[in-house]
């Protein structure tokens, strides 16, 4: 990431699709910049961060999607433009907000919602197309393909915004926002309005059933403008006899279908990045060309199926067409595309014999990856502090006896459903609904349900959404043990801030805001430990899962491994005593390296002892408190230094 | 820009990949970078999202003249494979190779957290470079964590990998357009050591 | 060529997954702590043993030295470690040598033992006579719930005497001491179960220390244990104000289980607390600590004294060095008296057989 206003306009420069979202954002005089963390949207964010004091604009990470988009509306009120970032699961978070926002309709500044999806899932926990809102919404859609078209893109989508005084949303994807290509920008923009906003004006939803109808004309007059753009261009023969409707990445890979299979005689490809409302001037054009169409996009047939309403609507005009897609089967409906899967599709549908691959080499490449290859499993860190929180909850509960139940949320402690984590999170959704499936949980004592309770969270997705679910518990009387893993740092997603660090999103002291401050305000039993210290952890968390009565918290306090890397590192060097360690037999069996799982821990089959690793190692200790032989030995830096 | 190196495939589709953390991100950026300077179409797709814990991690560098092409390439359509670790390289490959295919590989294995926890087995070395042999044109197997640490910082790898990536001849650019993209990212102080890198990369497919 | 990926254990014929399926997640587990502090993977805290990791190996101890395992079942298994010892099971009260009426004489027992404190006086001259070098005992511990503790003199056998009537896995401190680098004899004061564990141990291939060094064996008759954490519970619900400092139940008619506190004495019908025994408790025919060197009890009818049987030659010649220095008072025991016991011997084996045969 860097400061984005470095780059050189006229000259050419590398950008992933994120950066060139921002870069698009700062030259069109974006003003007001809010968004939370989330893969794939972050960097947007933290470009605009850097860029921030050299582009004179605020850079704000928010506490959630809503208020994020929220705060960027006001910025649009009052003239300013704005733009809030988000992945998939955002647009869940900000969706209230987004169809009352769509009544009233966005200020004289443009504002414009970008959400970064996750087709395949890379890293979420879902795999949802979230272009629907615009549907839902009755928003202006727009799908970019590259870094080039997305820098485009955005500029167009503030002027849009002001256009029809409503909000804009451009959808990327992974495969967009983490794709760096050559692009060319543009000039910054010099002065900005100051800020005002006229009390005369109001921003209010009612009477709700006119403003509705005004909306409607609203994306209808949006629909006119787009069609004026070239971002929806058709590329074949004037009669195809395959049209490919494709958007985003799809059309791409599409194109590079068509050239694999030597079809470009046969096949044309209708790009669209203009996706809603849908360009009916244009469908109505190529869809009178041709009798098979093929719709590439993802995740959902969103474009198929809104096509086939509108074929449907003017079939009289079009007559018969064959349709492929999601629903014939042609592509799947999970996962993400590609061009060898386009290919084959393509093929199919015009009979072309295709295959992706000489037979004899995939057979053999299959048969030696099935043989050799083993997963890479994820894990924490070495040193993670969330391997020894739940080390401690795993032990704690096995010894409470009564099969006690951890419900976990968002984070890098989600892990805890691998090995890594034990496997002892029994369930995970999204941010804050481990403490309301908690919540619901603890109510159950009167019909009989006597198993207990914990519910994990992390510092960030606790004040993001877990602080309504606290206090629902302490008004209802919920009965459950939270344990907030607070390591001081959003970092799963990269590191950034949030309030409970007190930085903000330029680096300047923000006003720090406490867990244990939140708890005292709910009039909550909370205790503070350190999970590397495993059985004060465990003696603390056994208390308050006998305690009962209402929600109990323990804060479990320590940095993140990373986090304490960068700021020095951990104390110890850890050795191994070769006599002392029981290797493989009874008494052990490779307890560290085989059930803590720490991968600074390996064993040597040829010694038959436990090892060090020295260099993934990071000196925390924790290790040294579950050997059963005492041979894990930690010894302070310094001493092993003198 | 080099006028004696051609683009020689086209596209050209390289793939590097790796373990989260060990660089290989940046590498396809520094590549990306030089490329793009000396006047090609580049399209770099990256793939990360748990990958620094512990994860696989996958860039795939595209080169055109002109063409701007999408961030995939197809399926079993891989020019070249460079990997900072060989377990990798022959998973890339059971997605991406061909009878054509190039491998560059570092020699140094990093075990997956579920071999060590003897959960799973990692596969014999030589056997490793066999499957890479009997499934690449060509097999270049490189101590570069070696060389890495002999110039004392094991994360230098991913630039020796780079270095030798020149020397492979796929490339249309050359040591010193690689040299001056990582300068961009780089200060100063860092030069000496990623230079080195670079040519002792260079040095090994010799 | 085996999968890679498929290279995982996968152990069904595991000893602890057997351990976990046949007796801890089956209600038969007593606590004894026999399987506790052999390896990282069996954990005991306030009461309660548990597994929740999988140790992946198929032979190991924890479960061949479990009282309740059920394979070989008990009888065989008794019947196995009698012969070692050159002995007939010879039921309802095990092989003995001899049966007495006994008391301790010193007055510092006073107010801090059961009955007649023998067992802590024996204990007590086995280390001044360095028969053992440490005593592993039960005591109240963290939570009030009792725990193993390992001791050298005197001082801390008294801070141990009393019955608790909650299971305390003492077991596990007897394991930790023989997984110790060192040559020291032990001595071990434990239940019936207790008794029968430590036996296997020392005739167990695989676990050299404990024949070595486990030299003595003090058995205290047992009837039914309980849970420390449902004995607590009762204790609350029942509204005993705080820590007990003795339990008892006195003989026949009298139903109650007695706890006293600092502050006052209080009955509790022993119906109430019978609710609360360990079930497996309900499997174990020993009554009397037939695997010991010795097994001491209540004396019928005679506060203040206890029952003793002498079963080995180890047990024999503490027995008469305690009588030698006048530590201890012998007598013959009444008829009556080993009538009843016989009877109530014979009771624990009969309902320990039909519980087995229930399952």
């Amino acid at each position: 990431m860097a400061d984005l206003t470095k780059l050189i306009p006229g000259q050419i420069a590398l950008l992933q699709g994120n950066e060139a979202i921002a870069r698009g954002a700062l030259e069109a005089g974006v003003a007001f910049c809010a968004a939370y963390p989330g893969n794939p949207s972050s960097e947007i964010l933290e470009t605009l961060a850097e860029s921030a004091d050299s582009a004179g604009i605020y850079a704000e990470w928010s506490v959630n999607e809503k208020v994020a988009l929220e705060s960027a509306a006001a910025a649009s009120f009052t003239g300013l433009r704005a733009m809030a970032s988000m992945k998939q699961n955002g647009v869940n978070v900000a969706q209230d907000f987004i169809c009352n926002l769509t009544i009233s309709g966005s200020g004289p500044g443009g504002l414009v919602l970008i959400t970064c999806d996750d087709p395949s899932s890379i890293s979420s926990t879902n795999e949802q197309d979230a272009r629907f809102i615009a549907r839902l919404a009755d928003l202006p859609l727009l799908e970019p393909s590259t870094p080039a078209e997305a820098l485009a893109m955005v500029k167009f989508a503030f002027e849009l915004s002001e256009e029809i005084r409503n909000l804009v949303v451009l959808r990327s994807v992974s495969r967009l926002s983490h794709t760096r290509a050559g692009l060319v920008p543009g000039k910054l923009p010099g002065e900005r309005p100051k800020p005002y906003w006229d009390p005369k004006t109001s921003y209010f939803t009612m009477p709700v059933v006119p403003m509705h109808q005004k909306m409607h004309q609203k994306l209808a007059r949006a629909g006119q403008i787009m069609a004026q753009t070239g971002f929806n261009r058709y590329e074949g023969p004037e009669l195809p006899e395959l049209l490919i409707i494709a958007s985003g990445s799809s059309a791409l890979y599409a194109s590079e279908a068509i050239a694999l299979l030597k079809a470009d005689q046969k096949a044309g490809v209708l790009k669209l990045g203009c996706t809603w409302p849908l360009p009916a001037e244009m469908l109505l054009e190529h869809l009178a060309k041709t009798e098979q169409v093929l719709f590439a996009e993802e995740v959902d047939p969103f474009l198929e199926s809104e096509i086939k309403a509108f074929y449907a609507q003017n079939v009289t005009q079009l007559g018969i067409k064959r349709f492929f897609g999601k629903a014939s089967g042609s592509l799947a409906s999970t996962g993400e595309n590609s061009p060898g899967k386009l290919a084959a599709a393509i093929a199919g549908i015009l009979g072309i014999d295709w295959r992706a691959l000489d037979k004899d080499y995939a057979d053999k490449a299959t048969a030696l990856v099935t043989a050799l290859v083993p997963p890479r499993e994820f894990g924490f860190c070495p040193g993670c502090p969330h391997r020894a929180s739940y080390w401690a909850i795993k032990q704690t509960l096995a010894v409470d006896g009564r099969q006690g139940l951890v419900s976990g949320d968002i984070g890098c402690y989600s892990l805890g459903v691998l090995p890594t984590g034990f496997r002892r999170v029994n369930s995970v959704h999204c941010m804050g609904s481990g403490l309301g499936i908690s919540s619901g949980l603890g109510q159950l004592g009167r019909f009989g349900f006597n198993q207990p309770v914990v519910s994990v969270v992390g510092d960030s997705t606790f004040y993001h959404a877990a602080l309504p679910a606290m206090v629902n518990a302490r008004w209802n009387q919920a009965d459950y043990v939270l344990c907030v893993l607070d390591n001081s740092a959003t970092a799963m997603t990269g590191f950034q801030p949030h309030p409970g660090t007190g930085q903000t999103a330029s680096g300047q002291g923000g006003c720090k805001v406490d867990v244990e401050s939140m708890c005292q305000a709910l009039g909550l039993s909370y205790r503070i430990v350190d999970p590397y210290d495993l059985t004060a952890t465990q003696e603390a968390l056994y208390d308050a899962l006998q305690e009962g009565g209402g929600l109990r918290v323990l804060i479990f306090r320590r940095v993140c491994a990373l986090v304490q890397g960068r700021q020095g590192g951990h104390p110890y060097r850890m050795q191994i005593d070769q006599e002392a360690c029981r290797g493989q037999e009874c008494g052990c069996n490779r307890f560290c390296s085989r059930v803590f799982r720490c991968p600074g821990l390996v064993f040597d089959e040829a010694s038959g002892v436990a090892a060090v690793d020295e260099v993934t190692c990071v000196g925390c200790g924790v290790c040294a408190q579950i050997c059963p032989a005492g041979a894990i030995v930690a010894q302070p830096k310094e001493e092993v230094a003198a | 820009m080099s006028t004696a190196l051609k683009l020689n495939v086209e596209p050209l589709d390289l793939i590097i990949t790796g373990v989260g953390g060990q660089g290989n991100v940046l590498a396809s950026q520094v590549l990306g970078r030089a490329l793009l300077k000396a006047g090609y179409n580049v399209t770099v797709g990256e793939t990360f999202g748990l990958s620094q814990r512990g994860g696989a991690v996958m860039s795939m560098v595209r080169v055109t003249r002109d063409k701007t092409m999408g961030p995939l390439i197809p399926e079993n359509r891989a020019t070249a494979v460079v990997s900072l670790e060989p377990l990798e390289a022959l998973r890339v490959l059971g997605a991406y190779g061909n009878s054509e295919v190039m491998v560059l590989t570092n020699d140094r294995p990093l075990m997956p957290v579920n071999v060590i926890a003897g959960a799973s087995n990692y596969p014999d070395l030589s056997e490793l470079k066999a499957a890479l042999e009997n499934l690449s044109a060509r097999l270049y197997w490189l101590p570069a964590t070696k060389v890495a640490l002999e110039l004392g910082n094991p994360i230098l790898a991913n630039v020796v990998m780079l270095g030798a990536l020149v020397g492979c001849g796929l490339l249309p650019v050359g040591l010193a357009e690689i040299e001056s993209a990582l300068a961009e990212m780089f200060n100063e102080a860092k030069m000496p050591a990623n230079r080195q890198a670079l040519a002792r990369g260079l040095e090994l497919m010799a | 060529m085996a999968k890679a990926s498929q290279v995982q254990r996968k152990p069904t014929a595991a000893r602890l997954e057997r351990l976990k399926t046949e007796v801890l997640d089956s209600g038969l587990c007593v606590a004894c702590g026999a399987c506790v502090g052999l390896c990282p993977h069996v954990l005991f805290y306030d009461g309660q043993v548990a597994a929740p990791d999988d140790c992946g190996l198929d032979q190991g101890r924890c479960y061949d030295l479990c009282p309740q395992a059920l394979e070989p079942n008990q009888e065989t298994r008794r019947k196995g470690l009698h012969a070692l010892a050159g002995q007939e099971p010879n039921p309802p009260l095990g092989p003995y040598q001899a049966v007495w009426q006994a008391k301790a004489k010193s007055p510092d027992l006073a107010g801090r033992v059961q009955y007649g404190g023998v067992v802590s006086e024996l204990m007590c001259l086995a280390l001044d006579m360095e028969v053992v070098e440490e005593a592993v005992l039960t005591k109240a511990g963290r939570r009030g719930a009792p725990e193993g503790v390992r001791v050298r003199e005197r001082a801390g056998v008294l801070e141990a005497a009393g019955s608790i009537y909650a299971a305390g896995a003492s077991l596990a401190a007897l394991n930790l001491a023989l997984a110790e680098d060192s040559s020291h004899k032990l001595g071990l004061v434990g239940l019936p179960c207790q008794a029968l564990a430590a036996a296997a141990m020392k005739a167990h291939q695989a676990y050299p220390a404990a024949a070595k060094r486990l030299s003595l064996v003090i058995g205290l008759f047992c009837t039914w244990n309980l849970p420390a954490r449902g004995l607590r519970a009762l204790l609350a619900a029942e509204g005993v104000d705080g820590p007990a400092r003795k339990y008892d139940i006195p003989p026949p008619p009298a139903e109650v289980f007695l706890v006293e506190t600092a502050s006052a004495s209080q009955e509790i019908p022993l119906a109430k607390v019978r609710e609360k025994t360990l079930p497996g408790c309900a499997h174990c025919p020993d009554m009397t600590a037939e695997l010991a060197d010795i097994s001491v009890g209540a004396m019928e009818g005679r506060p203040g004294w206890n029952t003793l049987l002498v079963r080995t030659p180890t047990g024999q010649r503490l027995v008469d060095e305690a009588v030698k220095r006048s530590l201890i008072v012998l007598e013959e025991p009444a008829q009556e008296s080993l009538k009843h016991l016989r009877a109530a011997a014979e009771g624990k084996r009969t309902r320990a057989a039909a519980a087995w045969k229930e399952r």
